[in-house]
């Protein structure tokens, strides 16, 4: 069962206060701290209550417990079975996990129980002995804090080096590539990770060095007609984007989108997916990008 | 019954928060909610979960609550809050903690002697605490044992309660539940697995192109891989349409498509009643109800390996096959647009004419469907053509439509 109150935020929290309780560091203030972190912002209501009352057979009203033990659950067959489905998946490469303790659990699911249908077909290279050494010389950098040293190709095809703090590795389900952003600079650099010919740990770096990169956000506001089902369709599109939605009709609705101003090529592309159902109104460059678009299409077909 | 922000079932729950998060422009009147007090109790509850992603504003229909996120800059995904507000008795958190307490130390125990164990070392501990009967504790023990948070073995005429003994070690999986709780399908679970390691990770990973909404059908996908994995014929109970009306269809599961463009997730299934294989969008159902086991279980999935190479996206239209062919001007210097091509054209092929024509063509059952893919091209389209006059007339007279909602060629840049 997925809905069960054994994976709960509040059961979560009672551990932790239960934890908290057995090291004798428990105090009203570290209860709250707790249900803050692992619960939701109206709990404390209900479990200060619940443990002044002394509703729940777990921790009394003087804040003491029974609870002899460290309070660990262990992992469920779910749990269990959706580990062992992602030693299925060929990403599972990049990461050193010890798989012998799923031996004879059936995966959840497989790899083959999916067909991600949108997706390019020119998605990392996750079986490359190469490729993987990279990543996880990658991620001990990050898991270490230190630079590393990357030599690599860029999108022309010229080779570049040059030392690096990584900040975080991005992940693409469309692309079905892993990036590296880089911190450093003023804003972040990104390295495609199949694009690494060589990469090696260097020393770690002192934590202020680490300067999390700006982002450049940009704007589009466009009007929506709702005719054959696009404003559905153009809700799920970009509910992967912050984005803002108005009615302003029974068929007319107004959107505001945000995206990184390296996407905007992207970003155009995907709204003229949507073709005459929607009507970019602002701002003018971005008008400009479609028109330009709209420009050459007349040019090509004359 | 007084308000909780915790909840019995996640079927209620699904429908507001896909409101909220997708679309996010309804007032409290547009609902269709039982009653206002249902969705004031609805909206409470989502914002003692997710205030920090929660936005309001004044409209002349009244309030309106959104929630607005840009899937890039967080690293968990926020919904599975949701999945983590389930409801419990003062029963089911005590006999939890007492229980995993009481098996910790590895014997094993009857269930007397734990009846016996929480008699004297726990309810002592606590003013007016009230013995557990028999019964209570009976199903409890079952319940943990069928989640397998328990072994349940018998001896003699009695059964004997541990904790399981194959505990698998999570110390090196920390990174890949990390990577895996937010990219994979059933992430929701491996978010459940984060939360037993007691220090928080570090946000290595971040997320392009990720749809959070699919988690409000992770409940909805674990059932349909049971009936896969079982070969089992399911009923599916579905909502949609301009009435959202409910109806149900017996169909045969198969496989899960996921549009890692459009914010959609479908169930492809073997449907008794049209007799052949059909699309179920994940968010339009309600239950799935497990029938029968399929002993020619594998044929039905050749039916859908056979459809394959004519399926664009998820459409079967009348199953006739359509021919469709565009062909791109490309200046050579533009190569990333021929790598786009070889990179999206999936059942379709491309080949080089001259320097700078290459041709499109796909052999699809919906033509229809690849219309969005083929508007990413706009500004390079010299011809399109398609066996279908309907498709490639709806093509022009769109492209018609969108010039001239730009001003046209009078307005040139």
């Amino acid at each position: 069962m997925l809905f069960s109150e054994v994976y709960s935020a509040y059961f979560n929290a009672i551990a932790a206060i239960v934890r908290e309780v057995q090291r004798g560091e428990l105090t009203e203030k570290s209860i709250l701290q707790i249900i803050g972190d692992k619960a939701f912002s109206e709990s404390m209501l209900s479990i200060l209550p619940a443990i002044k009352k002394e509703e729940w057979l777990v921790m009394n009203s003087e804040l003491k417990t029974p609870i002899a033990h460290t309070p660990q659950m262990p992992l469920t067959i779910l749990q269990k079975r959706w580990l062992s489905a992602l030693l299925t998946d060929p990403r599972i490469a990049l990461f050193d996990v010890d798989a012998s303790g799923f031996a004879g659990t059936e995966p959840l699911f497989t790899h083959d129980d999916f067909v991600f249908f949108e997706r390019y077909a020119d998605g990392d290279p996750y079986t490359d002995e190469h490729y993987i050494a990279h990543f996880k010389i990658i991620l001990t950098a990050m898991r270490e804090q230190r630079r590393v040293h990357i030599k690599y190709r860029n999108r022309n095809n010229k080779m570049l080096h040059g030392q690096f703090i990584p900040y975080r590795l991005e992940y693409s389900a469309k692309d079905d590539k892993f990036r590296l952003e880089t911190a450093g600079g003023r804003y972040g650099a990104y390295i495609n990770l199949a694009r690494i010919d060589e990469c090696k740990l260097l020393a770690p770096y002192e934590p202020q060095a680490l300067i999390p990169p700006r982002r450049r956000e940009c704007r589009v506001a466009f009007s929506l007609l709702d005719e054959r089902n696009a404003l559905d369709r153009v809700m799920l599109h970009f509910s992967d984007c912050r984005k803002e939605t108005r009615k302003l009709d029974e068929r007319r609705y107004e959107v505001q989108l945000w995206y990184e101003a390296q996407d905007e090529t992207e970003i155009l592309i995907r709204i003229l997916s949507f073709g005459q159902m929607i009507r970019v109104t602002a701002p003018d460059n971005f008008i400009g990008l479609i028109k330009q678009r709209l420009a050459m299409q007349r040019a090509v077909k004359q | 019954m007084a308000y909780s922000e915790l909840i019995k079932s996640f079927a209620g729950i699904r429908s507001y928060m896909r409101q909220f998060f997708a679309y996010g422009f309804r007032s409290r009147d547009e609902f269709d909610a039982k009653s206002a007090r249902s969705y004031d109790n609805e909206k409470r509850r989502i914002e003692s979960w997710l205030g920090e992603y929660m936005s309001f504003r004044q409209e002349s229909s009244g309030k309106s609550v959104f929630l607005s996120v840009d899937s890039r800059r967080i690293p968990n995904n926020p919904l599975y809050k949701a999945w983590k507000a389930a409801s419990f008795t003062k029963n089911d958190v005590s006999l939890h903690f007492i229980l995993l307490d009481i098996l910790a130390d590895g014997n094993a125990r009857t269930m007397s002697e734990i009846l016996d164990s929480i008699d004297a070392d726990y309810l002592s501990a606590f003013k007016a605490a009230e013995p557990f009967d028999e019964s209570t504790l009976r199903k409890k023990l079952k319940e943990y044992a069928e989640l397998g948070l328990i072994t349940a073995e018998k001896q003699g005429k009695q059964y004997v309660y541990s904790l399981p003994s194959d505990r698998a070690s999570l110390e090196t999986w920390r990174e890949a539940v990390s990577f895996f709780s937010e990219d994979d399908p059933m992430g929701v679970i491996g978010s459940y697995v984060l939360d037993k390691y007691e220090d928080a990770s570090a946000p290595f990973f971040t997320f392009k192109h990720r749809y959070l909404l699919f988690a409000l059908d992770s409940g909805i996908m674990l059932d349909l891989f049971t009936a896969i994995h079982s070969r089992e014929r399911v009923e599916l109970e579905l909502v949609g349409g301009k009435n959202r009306k409910t109806r149900r269809s017996v169909t045969l599961p198969l496989k899960i498509y996921i549009s890692v463009q459009g914010g959609r997730q479908y169930l492809a299934a073997y449907n008794y009643w049209k007799r052949g294989v059909g699309f179920y969008r994940l968010d339009s159902i309600l239950k799935v109800k497990p029938l029968e086991t399929v002993p020619d279980y594998e044929k039905y999935q050749e039916y859908l390996q056979d459809e394959q190479p004519h399926i664009w996206g998820v459409a079967l239209g009348q199953k006739n096959i359509e021919h469709i062919e565009m062909i791109l001007t490309i200046d050579p210097k533009d190569s990333h647009i021929v790598h786009r091509l070889e990179r999206e054209k999936r059942c379709g092929t491309i080949a080089q004419i001259d320097d700078t024509a290459w041709r499109f063509t796909a052999d699809v059952y919906d033509a229809l469907e690849l219309m969005p893919w083929l508007r990413t091209f706009i500004g390079r389209i010299a011809s399109l053509t398609c066996s279908n006059k309907r498709v490639e007339e709806q093509f022009w007279s769109d492209l018609s439509a969108l010039d001239a909602l730009y001003g046209g060629d009078d307005d040139a840049v």
